[in-house]
């Protein structure tokens, strides 16, 4: 079976479009339990599977760049330090009560709300929209690394200074040394 | 079977060109770059004590080394004066770029020498916190400030807020200009927070700033992102192209356009983005409020020119209207509210405001005349200010320095050569005849009536005659108030802060009286590469 030949219906039940549904459900149920869980640490656990959901779902459609940023940036930096300040704030971890529920019932109007504006666009807009990708895919891992080590070379690289200043900034604001380890090497 | 092929093909290895990068037209923003990681390096590897010195050393010999590449590349600018686009389109090397960073260059050079002032604290130390990590008033602090702790980071950080400020008015493109306005931001709100005295003041100033800070910068990002939707590109040529056929009003255009104005406007203090002004002069350590106050404000109005002239040249009629209502309500604003303070730190803050409003006056011009005049503007503004804040580090008593101007009557009977040297900054920012102040004023006023902004001339003398009585008020304070008897004592510092003062009182009064070489430079600096 050809896929690019294959009519291109919204929802035409091809094998990738199924994977795209299955792996979408199973984004969608993690992330109902991602604020839902009384645990704070399984809510983390849980924004792991569906942020890694997200990123399959990029794969599938083919924006394969996307998808290994999400991997690294959102599951591998932003989940981690997500954990490390659980671990090094004394945060309660563990069960912890419901949240005070007076805004609850406001908060899932507002956030069904969103929801209902959001999908009535994107369907509005891109239901019959179909664009054919060129064998040069935009947003392709080759053509963003050309354009990035090209074009945008020296603001990507001058970025790396602001890094090397907010870590410095980071360390002078935090680091404290006591009286005992300050005669050994000062 | 496709999907096989199209497989082998990304696995294909293609060549890739390299990018052009003229390493050598960008030497005085690396060399600056450099130091700054020397000074990390220093930081890891040097013994605490021998820190200072070395910190001290390679930021200033970097600053004249980085000067020295400046005056070279302006030397090799073609007879024309045009610039020429550098790092694939990133970095503009022509007139304004070099004139203001060799001005924020020498800026930043009589900033090192304030931050590294050490004679002033009775029990010694620095300007900064012994250890910023110590809670303020805590056992902690006070161990850390009785072993004579400093911490000598904040020199790289310095520098680095120096690399954002050099790229910032030099920026082509807007992605370039928003890598380094946050990089020049990024240090600054840090080094708010180390005051050595009154630091829960300085943590609440730094907190502000970088809130505001990043507030801004996503107004100027979410600009930068309705540019690139008009106009398919982030350079400020290309954009400048796109907007010259701009014939209806393109809502996307003008939208971009404002809010990338916001994100500027909030970096030079303009009012209705000057909230934060006031409260982070006054708790930054001074000497980096004198550093803010003189360098930001160039690099920020050098971009801000760059962006206005290059990108935006046939939207003028849209623009101009609205900048003209923002400087209008900057100098009275500033100008009337600084009436009212109390506090010397404070009153220079509002001072700054109002000086934002003359400066953009020379921008509105919107000619070479413009360029020139709102860069000679920056050079006489930047020295009086950092001078002026040198002078009131000098003034101090028990708690710290002293700031509140009832402290400071008398002071001309006291000590009449740091009087008399304040008394000189004041007459500058305030305009009077053989100060820069006057030249400045005199050149952006003519620029803007020439370029058909005469109402703004009008505000803009009757603010300066405003701004006049409260710089006055000040001097009459004090060398014609009785002292106070527990009053403030001026202190003598090192040779390092009476270089700076010494430097910006040279530069305020050779640029009042001899204004015509610097005048005749800017003028020639004054065309931005397309």
């Amino acid at each position: 079976m050809n896929l690019a030949v294959a009519e291109h219906g919204f929802l035409s039940p091809t094998g990738a479009e199924i994977a795209f549904v299955l792996i979408g459900l199973v984004v969608l149920g993690s992330a109902l339990l991602v604020v839902t869980t009384r645990q704070v640490v399984h809510a983390a656990l849980w924004l792991v599977v569906t942020l890694g959901g997200l990123a399959a779902e990029y794969l599938l459609l083919t924006a394969e760049f996307i998808a290994w940023v999400q991997v690294l940036i959102y599951v591998g930096a932003v989940v981690v330090l997500l954990l490390f300040g659980l671990m090094l704030t004394k945060a309660p971890i563990g069960y912890s009560e419901p949240p005070d529920s007076a805004a609850r019932i406001p908060a899932a109007v507002v956030a069904l709300g969103a929801t209902a504006t959001l999908l009535t666009v994107i369907v509005d807009a891109f239901r019959t929209a179909y664009l054919h990708l060129g064998d040069d895919t935009v947003g392709s891992t080759e053509v963003t690394g050309q354009s990035l080590f090209k074009v945008w070379v020296l603001p990507f690289e001058v970025l790396s200074v602001l890094l090397l200043a907010a870590l410095i900034g980071a360390i002078v604001l935090s680091r404290s040394r006591s009286r005992a380890h300050s005669g050994r090497k000062d | 079977m496709s999907m096989s092929t199209a497989a082998t093909a990304t696995l294909a290895v293609t060549k890739v060109d390299a990018p052009t990068i003229e390493y050598g037209k960008l030497s005085p923003i690396l060399i600056i770059a450099g130091v700054a990681v020397v000074g990390v390096l220093i930081e890891a590897f040097l013994p605490r004590p021998a820190r200072y010195r070395a910190q001290l050393t390679v930021a200033l010999v970097g600053m004249i080394a980085a000067f020295g590449a400046v005056v070279w590349l302006a030397r090799d600018l073609p007879d024309d004066h045009r610039g020429s686009v550098t790092a694939m389109g990133a970095v503009a090397v022509d007139g304004p770029s070099l004139f203001l960073q060799g001005t924020l260059l020498l800026i930043g050079i009589a900033s090192v020498l304030l931050i590294g002032e050490r004679r002033l604290e009775p029990a010694g130390g620095d300007a900064f916190a012994p250890q910023a990590a110590a809670a303020p008033g805590s056992q902690q602090e006070k161990d850390a400030a009785a072993a004579g702790w400093t911490q000598t980071e904040v020199y790289p950080l310095t520098m680095f807020s120096l690399v954002g400020m050099l790229l910032f008015p030099a920026a082509n493109d807007l992605l370039m200009m928003f890598v380094a306005l946050e990089i020049l931001s990024l240090p600054l709100y840090l080094l708010c927070g180390l005051a050595r005295r009154h630091r829960l003041l300085s943590q609440e100033a730094a907190l502000k700033y970088f809130l505001l800070g990043a507030f801004s910068s996503a107004f100027f990002l979410f600009g930068v992102a309705m540019l690139y939707g008009y106009s398919g590109s982030v350079s400020l040529d290309k954009i400048g192209v796109a907007s010259a056929g701009a014939m209806d009003n393109d809502a996307l255009l003008l939208i971009g356009l404002a809010m990338v104005a916001v994100g500027l406007l909030f970096k030079v203090g303009a009012v209705p983005f000057h909230s934060w002004t006031p409260d982070v002069y006054q708790g930054a350590p001074t000497p980096i409020t004198g550093f803010m106050a003189a360098a930001t404000k160039v690099a920020a109005f050098g971009a801000m020119m760059r962006f206005f002239y290059v990108a935006l040249p046939g939207m003028r009629w849209d623009w101009r209207p609205v900048m003209i209502g923002v400087a209008i309500v900057t100098m009275v604003a500033g100008a009337i509210i600084a009436i009212t303070q109390t506090d010397v730190k404070r009153l220079l803050a509002y001072s700054s405001i109002a000086h934002a409003g003359f400066i953009l006056t020379g921008m509105i011009a919107m000619s070479d005349a413009g360029v020139s005049s709102t860069m000679f503007y920056l050079v006489a503004y930047g020295f009086v200010t950092l001078g002026a804040f040198a002078v009131v580090t000098l003034v101090r008593d028990a708690r710290g320095e002293a700031t509140h101007l009832s402290h400071w009557a008398g002071l001309g009977r006291r000590s009449p050569l740091v009087a008399g040297v304040f008394a000189l900054f004041l007459l500058a920012f305030a305009g009077i005849p053989l100060t820069s102040g006057f030249s400045g004023k005199f050149a952006v006023f003519q620029a803007a009536a020439r370029g058909g902004a005469g109402s703004l001339v009008v505000v803009g003398v009757l603010c300066s005659a405003v701004a006049a009585f409260f710089y006055v008020r000040v001097i009459v304070l004090m060398f014609f108030s009785e002292p106070k008897v527990d009053g403030p004592t001026v202190v003598v510092p090192s040779v390092m802060t009476t270089a700076a003062i010494a430097l910006g009182v040279a530069v305020t009064v050779v640029l009042g009286i001899l204004p015509q070489p610097v005048l005749d430079l800017a003028d020639k600096a004054a065309l931005f590469v397309h």
